[in-house]
């Protein structure tokens, strides 16, 4: 977990959002596949994955099943609710025009 | 939005299993493992890689509970009942910090709710800030004034102020004559004054340029009070008729609830200043009529700059006084908030330093009883925050308690000072303006509230604050480093707050001193079973001196055969009262041969008319000749008594009796006077004041003799010897009066109220600084001996190890007495040349001591050092009583 301890609490709950956006996952899916996705750059810290979940689903933006796993495991499933996937566009927005800034003042600079 | 609250709220009330959580997180750590497995690692490996990779479980199970709304709360709460165990585990501590905060708080915020409303409170006008009140003082009359003719050149010709406006110098007592009669008391101001003031009627209208001519409209402002006692807040009161001194007044206007008088005097009706510029010009002996004049200065202009401006000003109208007066008079500038206050302000400040220095000792209290706490509680924040308690979350807590015990501390304070209030107010002399309007200030529980926990925060958190060190954990070090800096803290708040409680007690013994020469000072006169009747007559109904005289007449006729009435006498006002008219100039006295003085020596005579029982109903001996009697009363002569003072100062060595005087100054026409008598001298000055020289008119049975200088001419004294108890007596005056004229108030009074009454300021204010500084001494008590029992706590292994050793129990009996001797010795030294300096200030305010009172001084300082051993002394024989035994094993 050394290169991704200092993911920014906002941008953490962004990824979880969009990864979750595509189909339900369990907390471990949600790790692996921001990992793969990103091309192994953005490790999660997993630890801190849980805490965010839990965040996420109190704020209502995600929602918690218990299901069964590949494996048929007995496993926790997350998924967007409606409220979640409008915020997710609304992050997405933001996310999109501050790293556009961003980009803006780092190619003037 | 919503549904987010919803959601909350719903998590709030249905928690997920506790297992939940769990069970997910074992599932990714297996997930991880087998995926691990799946790379090629062995079965534990695989475990450990993935325990790695996820790092710590406890605080991943830790964070997702803390998201959970509501986690505050919980925590809140938790802290909350932590706390409330540590306070009944230590209920002496719990209760001195309450009681501190309490006692701190109530007395505090009691005395600046009434101290606000007296220094800081906005005046009730729109431009209060920049209101000034100016005019010339002179020794006759020290409240400012001014010369009507003065007046238009100031106006004039004036620079610095925005606008200038004035009033009379009434207010006079004029009659509703009307169904049902009643004394009022009316005052005239210029048409200028409301709007200078900043002030609108809030209904009707303020008066027109034309009603302030001679010969205008005659209107009237009312105020609220009038309208709301006698028209009952009939709005239909506007452009009504009333009757004053017979003469039909039109209502233009109410004024607003909150409008006060210029100079708080009471005043039911305004009227326009209707004055002739060119007879006024005229009158007064060429001066004009005078004025109370207020003026609102420019935006930007100092009381000081508008002052400098003024005196070329005042300077040239000097020039038309005789020169033996001028010298005496003076210019006078000052906020209209000062002239309000006069010497009520030295008295609030006087309590604003008590307050401080309560809260002083009160903040010392706190911090120093809380730093104790925090140091004997070091070893268990230590522990707590090894077992991984975040700083935050120790903080947290910490402030839980600080707040917890504020809040019980502020609450009882609040009722206390509730309390004290209605103490205050019950006590309180008449003459403390705004005090029927005082109520508990919540701003005040709020501030004080916050020193005091501000001061216990910044101690008691220190210790959350510390780096846990493996020694105190171990417990090895019973007085770690840290711990000798907060003593010696503690030590000198120790020294400070027996400093200020010091000099408060200082300054209370000065005022009980002074008070007690003050109720115990010889009158001159006799005090007991005398009543008086005091009845101002109206300048309408009693407009001739023959009609003044004729109703006194009736009066004293009408009384003298009461109920076992012995005496009764008629004056025109009584000892030891300060005389309102202020008193003559001592050169306006000639004596037959002697060339007049010209030169003003600035000394000033009393003088009363009375009856010629007067003398004999007060018990005031004639030294000398003899006392008026009721033939001369007829007589053409005009006689005089001479006070024993008076008579020695104008006749030194020589006897007063059978000399001729005239009384009349530069006025050679004056009547001649001869003196009969010499009286003892009487209290003339109030009961603080300077004692004055005095002579005694006789009030003959002619018109000429009630005659007088304007109001003061139609207010009289009925003095009363009965030998009946004045509450049967008083309610009988009061008929007697009322028979003659039923629309007059009469006020009734023993000669010991009258007395009481003067004491009334006095008595408050001792009152007051010495219930601070028992508040204060006790504080400061609690404070020592919570110290040193800290003190003792923390020594209780050396002191077995001394006595292992072979100290006796005299010896640590001393040790510890030693320790406290020092710290209540810096406290008193630093306290005496504080109260050295302090003490100057409450000068003006005694009687009879000096400020540096060395009694008040050396029993302050003993009463304090003997309280101060007295509490060092059950922690140091608790000390003593240690067993060395117990005492080494117990770490």
């Amino acid at each position: 977990m050394a290169t991704s301890t200092d993911l920014l609490q906002g941008t953490l709950d962004l990824l979880i959002l969009k990864t979750l956006a595509l189909e339900p996952m369990h907390g471990w899916g949600i790790a692996l596949r921001i990992q793969q996705v990103s091309k192994e750059a953005l490790q999660i810290g997993q630890g801190s994955l849980y805490p965010a979940l839990h965040r996420l689903e109190y704020k209502g933006w995600i929602k918690a099943e218990w299901g069964a796993s590949d494996n048929n495991r007995k496993a926790k499933f997350y998924s967007l609710t409606r409220t979640g996937k409008k915020q997710l566009e609304a992050e997405l927005e933001d996310w999109d025009r501050i790293a556009g800034a961003i980009a803006l003042v780092l190619k003037g600079a | 939005m919503l549904s987010e609250w919803l959601t909350r709220l719903r998590f709030l009330f249905f928690r997920k299993a506790p297992g939940d959580l769990d069970a997910e997180l074992a599932f990714h750590l297996e997930e991880q493992a087998r995926a691990n497995e799946a790379a090629g690692m062995d079965a534990a490996e695989a475990r450990r890689q993935a325990g790695i990779a996820f790092g710590g479980v406890q605080r991943a199970r830790g964070q997702s509970y803390a998201a959970r709304p509501g986690y505050r709360l919980e925590m809140l709460g938790q802290d909350v009942r932590y706390a409330l165990r540590g306070f009944r585990r230590n209920p002496v501590l719990t209760l001195a910090v309450v009681v501190t905060l309490m006692l701190g708080i109530g007395a505090t915020t009691a005395v600046f709710s009434v101290v606000d409303r007296i220094l800081f409170r906005a005046l009730p006008y729109g431009h209060a800030d920049r209101l000034v009140s100016l005019g010339i003082v002179h020794s006759l009359e020290t409240q400012e004034f001014v010369m009507g003719n003065f007046y238009s050149d100031w106006r004039a010709n004036q620079k610095p102020f925005e606008a200038v406006t004035s009033e009379s110098t009434g207010p006079w007592e004029c009659d509703l004559t009307e169904r049902s009669p009643a004394q009022l008391s009316c005052e005239a101001v210029e048409g200028n004054l409301l709007p200078t003031f900043g002030v609108a009627p809030i209904l009707g209208r303020n008066f027109l340029q034309e009603e302030s001519r001679v010969g205008g409209p005659n209107v009237a402002l009312i105020t609220y009070g009038m309208w709301l006692n006698r028209f009952g807040l009939d709005k239909g009161i506007l452009n009504q008729t009333i009757n004053i001194d017979g003469q039909p007044v039109r209502v233009v206007g109410v004024l607003p609830k909150d409008f006060e008088m210029p100079r708080l005097e009471s005043a039911d009706v305004l009227r326009p200043f209707q004055v002739d510029p060119i007879a006024d010009h005229k009158a007064n002996g060429g001066y004009g009529s005078p004025r109370r004049i207020f003026a609102l200065l420019k935006p930007g202009v100092t009381v000081e700059q508008a002052r400098q401006e003024m005196e070329p000003l005042f300077q040239e109208s000097l020039k038309q006084v005789p020169a033996d007066i001028r010298q005496q008079m003076h210019l006078m500038v000052r906020t209209l908030r000062d002239k309000q206050m006069q010497d009520v302000r030295l008295t609030a400040w006087v309590l604003f330093g008590a307050v401080l220095a309560v809260l002083l000792i009160a903040c010392a209290n706190v911090a120093s009883l809380l730093m104790a706490r925090g140091a004997a509680r070091r070893r268990e924040l230590a522990v707590r925050s090894v077992l991984g308690a975040s700083r935050a979350r120790l903080m947290a807590q910490a402030m839980t308690e600080a707040l917890l015990l504020a809040m019980s501390g502020a609450f009882a304070g609040c009722l206390l000072a509730e309390g004290l209030l209605r103490l205050f107010v019950s006590i309180a002399p008449p003459g403390i303006p705004y005090l029927s309007q005082v109520h508990l200030d919540l701003r005040m529980v709020g501030f004080t509230g916050l020193v005091s926990v501000t001061c216990g925060l910044l101690f008691g958190l220190a210790p959350a604050l510390e780096k846990p060190s493996a020694e105190i954990l171990a417990g090895r070090s019973a007085n770690p480093a840290g711990s000798v800096t907060s003593a010696s803290v503690r030590q000198w708040l120790v020294v400070a707050q027996i400093a200020a409680s010091l000099v408060l007690l200082t300054g209370a013994m000065l005022l009980v001193r002074s008070f007690w020469k003050m109720e115990h000072e010889q009158l001159g006169i006799r005090a007991d079973s005398t009543l008086t009747a005091s009845v101002t007559l109206g300048s309408y109904n009693y407009g001739s001196a023959q009609k003044r005289m004729a109703f006194f007449d009736a009066l004293e006729k009408r009384l003298r055969f009461g109920p076992g009435v012995i005496d009764v006498a008629v004056s025109d006002s009584v000892p030891p009262e300060d005389f309102h008219n202020g008193g003559q100039r001592m050169e306006d006295l000639v004596v037959e041969g002697r060339p007049r003085v010209r030169e003003s020596t600035g000394e000033l005579v009393r003088f009363r008319r009375v009856s010629p029982e007067y003398f004999r109903t007060l018990d005031i001996p004639i030294v000398r000749g003899a006392g008026f009697t009721e033939a001369e009363r007829s007589s053409p002569d005009a006689v005089l008594i001479l006070s024993r003072t008076l008579a020695e100062r104008l006749f030194p060595g020589e006897n007063a009796v059978g000399k001729r005087m005239q009384l009349g100054g530069s006025d050679t026409n004056a009547p001649w006077y001869t003196v009969m008598g010499v009286a003892a001298d009487v209290k003339n000055g109030g009961l603080t004041g300077e004692q004055l020289p005095e002579y005694y008119r006789l009030r003959r049975d002619k018109a000429e003799d009630w005659e007088c200088c304007g109001s003061w001419g139609r207010s009289g004294v009925v003095i009363l010897r009965s030998s009946l108890p004045a509450e049967v007596l008083a309610p009988w005056i009061r008929t007697q009066v009322a028979a003659i004229d039923p629309a007059l108030s009469v006020d009734v009074a023993t000669m010991r109220q009258r007395v009481g009454k003067l004491a009334d300021g006095p008595r408050f204010q001792t009152l007051l600084v010495g219930f601070f500084a028992v508040t204060g001494l006790v504080l400061a008590v609690i404070g020592l001996y919570g110290v040193i029992s800290f003190l003792v706590a923390q020594r209780t292994q050396e002191i077995g190890v001394r006595m292992a050793l072979g100290s006796t129990r005299s010896g640590i009996l001393w040790l510890v007495c030693g320790r406290s001797l020092r710290l209540i010795l810096w406290g008193t030294g630093v306290g005496l040349a504080a109260a050295l300096m302090v003490s100057r200030v409450l000068g003006s305010m005694l009687y009879g001591v000096g400020s540096r009172d060395p009694l008040s001084f050396a029993a302050v300082t003993l009463v304090l050092i003997a309280v101060a051993l007295l509490a060092t002394l059950i922690p140091a024989r608790s000390a003593a009583r240690v067993d060395p035994m117990v005492a080494l094993r117990c770490e």
